[in-house]
């Protein structure tokens, strides 16, 4: 086994890699850029070294000062969580090119499926369905073909493209000439390429994906799957396992595991990995890409399962064989995840870094709590504004969302803005609670529903407890007072002189 | 002593006719009430109204405060009725367009300079925090009266960065 593993990342990920390895005895070497000196990845790192300034390019993406970092620590492994180099194949080759062990999977891995249509192929070699599509530019005639196949609506997308720029959407014959005309001038313009290929849409989808842990032996096993519907700008906010629709339909977890494991095993996949769903209303799925690393949500499969991930990514990568077959793996009870964000609900989700005057976390029965967030910290502007996730299990979904209400109500964080009563709204909402779940549904729920209006005796109190801040500012030589201080004010005084 | 309150936007007075701990209250017109109030800590304050308990949370913030307890967020600016009226004068003879930050962030481009003529919704400067941009617009055609952000400053949420007359 390793003694000392360096962890190329920052932020709730890098503090979660550190726990598991002190408990596995391992000494960590956590890396900063210089607004992160006292960020608390570096706080828990038993050894830390400096890889540059502020922005990413310079520091946490810079290959060479990685490297450099682990040689001069003694470091004889390296966990690239997730983001920055985790699924950067140039990175991994790198290290072992040093003799510096990548937790992860190989670089020929991360090739194989790290480009879309790469993945596609892949996938489809492996005999796992894929979203029914043309993979090559096509003109009208086959655009009509294809629909007499396969159905309205289907989605003509740019061959060189993204960002949604070349995207149209057609459900019928008529409109198919003048979209693609359309789709491919507007991609002509982004890309300087016309091309047009298409794909069958899939409404109002799921987004289920499947967890798989393999070792360098040929052995692999699937973990159930996370359901990551809950999305806000293609990003995902909450996660559940098991999902919903698998818990009322559970061959799927099967049926799906089996796909995905083929599907890595195509591309000679080691390590833990995920591999991303869409599954449409009935309840037919589709490859959609393959994530070559350790998931922001782990930790509801962790939940369900009772394993540890990072363990097992770190034993893998030092040659064990996996601990378990499938026969092996259950999952007990329900998990659910929130992504806790420095952002304002209240203005478009806007970002919102900056320090944190007051914090007081959810503790009790259930709660797990990744974060790498503390009292007077700045929140730095620089990076992700992921500030934590905070994770509850319980018997059932319905206990796990009451909760993970109570939990969202004991945490407060103060200075900055945060989505954590965002959260509450959804977990309150009947359509939630029905797991009515698609990609679409936060930008539907913010159509269909008001903001709440608050009971009486609740805006009383935020009245009486805003005039009584505001006159104790007051006495403080803020402003004219009609009262001497009493001793309220007096407590208000010191604590403002701490 | 009288307060009037703007929360979320909706006028209401508060009189304040006895001070904590044993707080008596009156709100607009309806009965006086009275509420236990602690604060636990800074900005936290505990208050017991007819048996029930709250736990509520006050920030500052740069439009007022901002009070959160039961998963409630009130916005409150608290006017001291004699300075009120003529900061509010103050505001209405102006006329300008004051373009304030809607985040903490820095400046990476300023799209305009004092003294240029602008349509209604173009841009003048990009802020940027967390690897996100956004693009502050003119509410209104007119003129660029003042710039006061430069490429490259870090500014506060709610920062005043613009004005067009």
């Amino acid at each position: 086994m390793f003694r000392k593993v360096l962890i190329a990342n920052r932020g709730e990920i890098a503090v979660r890699v550190i726990r598991t390895l002190r408990e596995m005895d391992i000494a960590s070497v956590g890396v900063y850029s210089d607004p992160d000196r006292t960020a608390l990845h570096v706080r828990m790192a038993d050894e830390a070294a400096h890889v540059g300034p502020g922005p990413s390019a310079e520091s946490y993406l810079r290959i060479d000062r990685i490297l450099d970092a682990a040689r001069r620590h003694g470091a004889e492994a390296i966990h690239p969580g997730y983001g920055f180099l985790s699924e950067n194949a140039e990175f991994a080759a790198a290290c072992e090119d040093a003799g510096i062990t990548f937790i992860g999977p190989s670089a020929a891995s991360i090739r194989a499926m790290g480009s879309k249509t790469a993945a596609r192929q892949t996938a489809i070699a492996a005999g796992a369905p894929v979203v029914p599509g043309i993979d090559h530019a096509v003109s009208a005639e086959e655009l009509r073909e294809f629909a007499s196949t396969h159905g309205y609506p289907i989605l003509l997308k740019a061959v060189a493209g993204g960002g949604g720029k070349g995207m149209r959407r057609v459900d019928r014959d008529a409109d198919v000439a003048g979209a693609l005309r359309d789709a491919s001038s507007e991609a002509e313009r982004a890309f300087r390429n016309g091309d047009i290929y298409v794909e069958k849409l899939i409404e109002r989808p799921r987004h289920i994906e499947i967890q798989v842990l393999g070792d360098r032996h040929g052995n692999m096993v699937h973990l159930g799957e996370r359901e990551c519907s809950i999305q806000r700008r293609h990003q995902k906010v909450i996660e559940e396992c098991p999902s919903p629709l698998v818990a009322e339909h559970p061959e799927m977890r099967r049926i799906m595991g089996e796909a995905a494991i083929r599907a890595a095993q195509a591309a000679g996949y080691y390590n833990a990995g995920t591999v991303e769903f869409l599954v449409d209303e009935n309840r037919k799925f589709y490859f959609l890409e393959m994530n070559t690393r350790l998931q922001v949500e782990h930790p509801v499969t962790e939940l369900a399962t009772g394993l540890d991930l990072v363990r097992l990514q770190v034993e893998i990568a030092a040659g064990a064989r996996l601990p378990l077959g499938q026969e092996q793996v259950s999952w007990r009870g329900s998990a659910i995840e929130c992504r806790v964000y420095a952002e304002d609900p209240f203005n478009n989700f806007l970002p919102y870094p900056g320090k944190i005057t007051r914090l007081t976390r959810p503790l009790g029965p259930g709660i797990r709590l990744d974060a790498c967030v503390y009292e007077g910290w700045t929140v730095p502007m620089e990076y992700d504004p992921l500030l934590a996730k905070l994770a509850v299990w319980a018997e059932t979904r319905e206990a796990a969302i009451a909760r993970m209400i109570r939990a969202l109500g004991e945490y407060d964080v103060a200075g900055i803005r945060t989505n954590i009563s965002f959260f509450r709204q959804i977990l309150e909402d009947a359509e939630f609670r029905a797991a009515a779940l698609h990609t679409g549904f936060i930008e539907e729920f913010f159509q269909r529903t008001k903001t709440p209006e608050a009971p009486a005796d609740v805006a009383a109190v935020a009245a009486l407890v805003a005039a009584i801040y505001s006159d104790g500012r007051r006495a403080n030589g803020a402003g004219p007072s009609a009262a001497g201080p009493s001793a309220w004010v007096r407590t208000g005084r010191e604590e403002l002189l701490r | 002593m009288k307060f009037s309150l703007v929360v979320n936007g909706r006028e209401e007075t508060i009189e304040l006719l006895a001070p904590p701990p044993g707080s008596q209250f009156r709100l607009g017109d309806s009965p006086a009430r009275e509420a236990q109030v602690e604060m636990a800590s800074r900005g936290v304050y505990s208050v017991l109204l007819d048996g029930r308990s709250y736990d509520a949370f006050v920030e500052e913030a740069p439009a007022g405060l901002i009070v959160s307890l039961h998963g409630f967020r009130f916005e409150i600016e608290v006017r001291d009725p004699r300075r009120y009226s003529r900061a509010a004068a103050g505001r209405a003879g102006e006329g300008a367009q004051t373009l304030a930050s809607p985040m903490p962030g820095k400046v990476v481009r300023v799209l305009a300079a004092p003294g240029d003529a602008v349509e209604a919704g173009q841009g003048i400067l990009v802020i940027e925090a967390m690897k996100m941009q956004n693009e502050l617009k003119a509410s209104r055609a007119g003129k660029v009266l003042s710039i006061s952000a430069r490429e490259g400053a870090t500014v506060a949420a709610g920062e005043p960065l613009a004005t067009v007359g």
